[in-house]
């Protein structure tokens, strides 16, 4: 294992030996002696005088490949004889004549060699020859492909993406057939090596998005990447923000509405989720079913959907405001029912309000960890705790119950999980700032969101794009708050900078013909 | 530089200039004719608006500070805007502390001042270290909430019955003299307050159409401002409208619709701080660019000093009293200087020739050049 002059400008790689033997145990030494490497020797007939060695890691390989495709063919080969007489046509001659595997690869180092093997590759050494062939046998088990589990709709695809990169980019070639979907992979990670794919529609999507994309990835330098999460945080524009700037999803169908208008996806190997930028604060309050139902109904619940995170992030504070600060605002009745109430209760409504919320954290949390047989207790004990024995015991007053289940429930409206966590910890700061100061703290922290929230961007576009500032072009704010008819939308997203912006030639709907 | 659009511009001037107004019944002095008033005034803001597009359209690229150095030299014209930027800040000051008086009025009565005029001026100082860009964009998103707010307190004060016209009668009761007499406060509070904007106007990316963008917004916001204030006369009567302090609020607990709609005053109290707040903070803004263009310093290190000196005068007057009366009696007959005598003297002296090309070729950006 001599180093040549050669490879001086790449020193850390080690060229592969002429002798079998000598690679052949490299290799079993670089992988620590590892129980799942596989070694086989053989001889051919067409040169029974060359040792040939297939060297494979069991379980990443698909044995059915190995055997048919690569070994049959090696062990029974008939080479034409001129092929035999040097010895690094050997190799050549293998990949053009014997393998019969889509994707081979010729290696002369051992890193690469191994780098490749690890990736579910099989090396193929011959005695002799310093040059090696890696040959495709990507295999090993895998879930199948399945129904989405949290992002669900009741009209619509169903089938969700799963944790092989292959098959989610093979799903959206299925989805959009056309040779403009590009797809670019990248390896992150020094230790994992995991396929990062990048996706955009070419001719639709802001080229400067898709190199700035490269650009964030290709600054990546981390050991490993377990999940797009670990992406998401290296690339968005803004680490210090409760508000995600890029969206996520497993949905194979919001993939592509994404690449349709204009969007670059991410799709990291090795998890379901998908990533999606250039992004606006108003794309979180569309859910993918939204396009397929009715426009009139799904106008209707996206409004419904606003006025749900609204209620999510401020009715627990406007109760703390109107009760501590504010009770000329309640009609008389409310009032004195409220009060009613209250008289039992030993905390203000502040601490009250507190109280439940975090209760409410806690049981939602157990609620997600803990191992599903034990489901239904905690509807039980979750029932008790903030239902009509907490009030019976004199802990919290009836009300509060109600507006703590309601201000719950309306998180759960949303059909993004990011954005709905925003919520739920601006909530509290909310509460906070209403029992010390009322209305103006409520305002002010308002204020405080909307600031920053205008300060955000996503890949350059402004957050609160179409509504602030306005996108260029006919009103496509219409598509923040209600859904146009499809017809109808004949742009896609103005504040993105596309390339092509339209969808359509005219807002024109076959007219019906009347008989 | 951060440049902002045109819708941008005329939201700005819109929210900046109904600021708070539409709350107070302003020109009481001419009793059923304070709506009289405000129209005369209204269009004799326009005649300056008209001279500071003008001043404007001399050095499109040139702020405020610019133009006065462009007029008057680097020394003169520099210690002019010092002293504009002073006066931005004690003007923002004085909003501050009407936050601070109105909400210990209205909502909170037991809450001290200084924490409430802090946290405004600290949102304010957030807003600004953001920049004009992330600022015009939350004007942007406040703009649809106060047409909203204003637009169903019309409907509901016309639904309710209220409105009656005879309150506006007679006319001119005694002859046009005590009109007349009000217009001046009127122009110098709210319509003349557009001289702020000369700091804001070189950012506007569309040069072309500054001059229509500003005279359109400009009229609305005096047609609205006109309206509103004759809407509060006919439902309190001149009377009533000149005692109370609030008079926008007591209207508004006026309306008792289908035994439901009863408490508007949240928001009335909404508008208030949103008026409140997008004024501090255009004016912090004023006086810091104003600073920026004089010193060369950069933002951040001006953002905390002004800051705490427009904190630090929110506590030098005693009482509301106090503040009302420097507001009506003194500040408002100092500012016609600042807003009317200052660019009038520009327009006629003009362009020095030695800082013509600079103006013409854009301001700051040739001033570099020439530097190297």
């Amino acid at each position: 294992m001599t180093k040549t002059s050669q490879t001086s400008n790449q020193s850390a790689l080690t060229p592969l030996s002429r002798s079998l033997q000598v690679n052949a145990h490299a290799i079993h030494t670089r992988f620590g002696g590892s129980s799942d490497l596989v070694i086989r020797l053989f001889r051919s007939d067409a040169a029974p005088e060359r040792q040939l060695a297939l060297i494979y890691i069991a379980g990443i390989v698909d044995a059915d490949v190995i055997n048919d495709s690569v070994l049959a063919p090696l062990m029974s080969m008939k080479l034409p004889s001129y092929m035999e007489e040097t010895e690094n046509l050997l190799i050549e001659s293998l990949r053009a004549c014997v393998v019969s595997v889509g994707s081979v690869k010729e290696v002369s180092t051992l890193e690469e060699a191994l780098q490749y093997m690890a990736d579910g590759m099989c090396l193929i050494l011959a005695d002799g020859s310093p040059l090696a062939l890696l040959a495709e046998a990507g295999g090993g088990k895998d879930r199948s492909v399945d129904v989405t589990q949290t992002q669900t709709v009741i009209r619509g695809p169903q089938r969700g993406f799963v944790e092989d990169i292959g098959t989610n980019i093979s799903i959206i070639r299925r989805i959009i057939r056309s040779p403009n979907l590009h797809v670019q992979t990248h390896k992150i990670g020094s230790q994992t090596h995991s396929n990062v794919a990048v996706l955009y529609l070419h001719g639709v999507a802001d080229e400067s998005v898709v190199k700035e994309m490269y650009r964030r990835l290709a600054a990546i330098d981390i050991d490993g990447v377990l999940e797009s999460g670990y992406i998401e945080e290296f690339i968005q524009d803004e680490s210090f923000t409760l508000f995600p700037t890029l969206m996520n999803t497993e949905r194979p169908d919001t993939v592509a509405a994404a690449l349709l208008e204009g969007r670059v996806a991410v799709m990291v190997d090795g998890t379901p989720i998908a990533l999606m930028a250039p992004i606006t604060f108003f794309s979180f309050f569309q859910s993918p079913e939204d396009f397929y139902q009715r426009f009139d109904i799904s106008s209707f619940v996206r409004v419904i959907r606003y006025a749900a995170y609204i209620v999510s992030m401020l009715l627990p504070s406007l109760y703390i405001a109107v009760t501590t600060f504010h009770q000329e605002m309640l009609p008389t009745t409310l009032l004195i029912s409220l009060a009613a109430q209250r008289e039992g209760v030993p905390f203000p409504g502040l601490v009250e309000a507190l109280l439940m919320e975090t209760t409410f954290e806690v049981l939602r949390e157990a609620g997600l960890r803990m191992p599903r047989a034990i489901g239904p207790a905690i509807s039980i004990v979750g029932a008790l705790v903030l239902g009509q024995s907490a009030v019976q015991a004199g802990i919290v007053s009836a009300g509060m119950v109600i507006i703590v289940s309601f201000t719950a429930i309306s998180n759960f409206v949303m059909p993004e999980f990011n954005m709905a966590a925003t919520s739920r910890i601006i909530r509290f700061g909310i509460m906070l700032m209403a029992g010390m100061l009322g209305f103006f703290g409520i305002f002010i922290s308002l204020l405080f969101v909307l600031v920053h929230l205008a300060s955000l961007r996503s890949f350059g576009v402004p957050y609160m794009s179409p509504i602030a500032p306005t996108a260029k072009g006919s009103g496509l704010w219409r598509d923040a708050f209600i859904r146009i008819p499809w017809w109808a939308i004949v742009m896609r997203p103005m504040d993105l900078k596309l390339r092509n912006p339209r969808r359509q030639r005219s807002a024109r709907k076959p007219p019906a013909q009347r008989h | 530089m951060q440049q902002i659009d045109k819708k941008q511009l005329s939201l700005l001037i819109i929210v900046f200039l109904i600021g708070s107004t539409p709350l107070f019944e302003l020109g009481i002095e001419a009793k059923q004719d304070a709506w009289l008033a405000m129209l005369i005034a209204a269009g004799a803001g326009m005649l300056l608006t008209v001279m500071y597009v003008k001043l404007q359209q001399r050095a499109p690229n040139a702020g405020l500070a610019d133009l006065l150095k462009y007029h008057f030299g680097r020394i003169l014209g520099g210690s002019l805007a010092t002293i504009y930027a002073i006066w931005f800040a004690y003007e923002s000051m004085r909003n501050v502390r009407d936050v601070g008086e109105l909400t210990t009025m209205a909502l909170l009565g037991l809450t001290p001042k200084w924490i409430i005029m802090f946290l405004i001026l600290l949102l304010s100082a957030y807003t600004i270290s953001k920049g004009i860009e992330v600022f015009a964009r939350v004007v942007q998103l406040l703009f649809p909430l106060v047409v909203l707010s204003y637009s169903s307190i019309i409907l509901l004060i016309f639904f309710s019955g209220l409105v009656k016209f005879n309150q506006l009668l007679p006319i001119l009761e005694r002859g046009p003299m005590p009109v007349l007499k009000a217009v001046p406060d009127l122009v110098a509070f709210p319509f003349a307050q557009m001289v702020i904007m000369l700091v804001f106007m070189h950012l506007v990316k569309e040069k072309k159409s500054l001059e229509r963008v500003t005279y359109r917004s400009q009229l609305s916001v005096s047609l609205f401002l006109v309206l509103m204030n004759a809407l509060v006369l006919c439902v309190l009567g001149p009377q009533l409208a000149g005692v109370t302090s609030l008079p926008l609020l007591e209207v508004v607990q006026l309306v008792r619709l289908a035994n439901f709609l009863e408490r508007l005053d949240i928001i009335v109290t909404l508008l208030l701080f949103i008026g409140l707040y997008v004024k501090i903070t255009t004016l912090y803004f004023a006086s810091v660019f104003t600073m920026i263009a004089v010193t060369g310093l950069s933002s951040r290190n001006l953002l905390f000093p002004i800051g705490i000196f427009i904190y630090a005068t929110s506590f030098l007057e005693p009482n509301n009293t106090y503040h009302l009366w420097i507001g009506l009696e003194i500040t408002l007959k100092i500012v016609p200087v600042f807003q009317i005598a200052f660019p009038l003297l520009m327009l006629v002296v003009g362009i020095r020739k030695r800082y013509k090309p600079e103006a013409a070729g854009g301001g700051r950006r040739a001033e570099g050049v020439k530097e190297k």
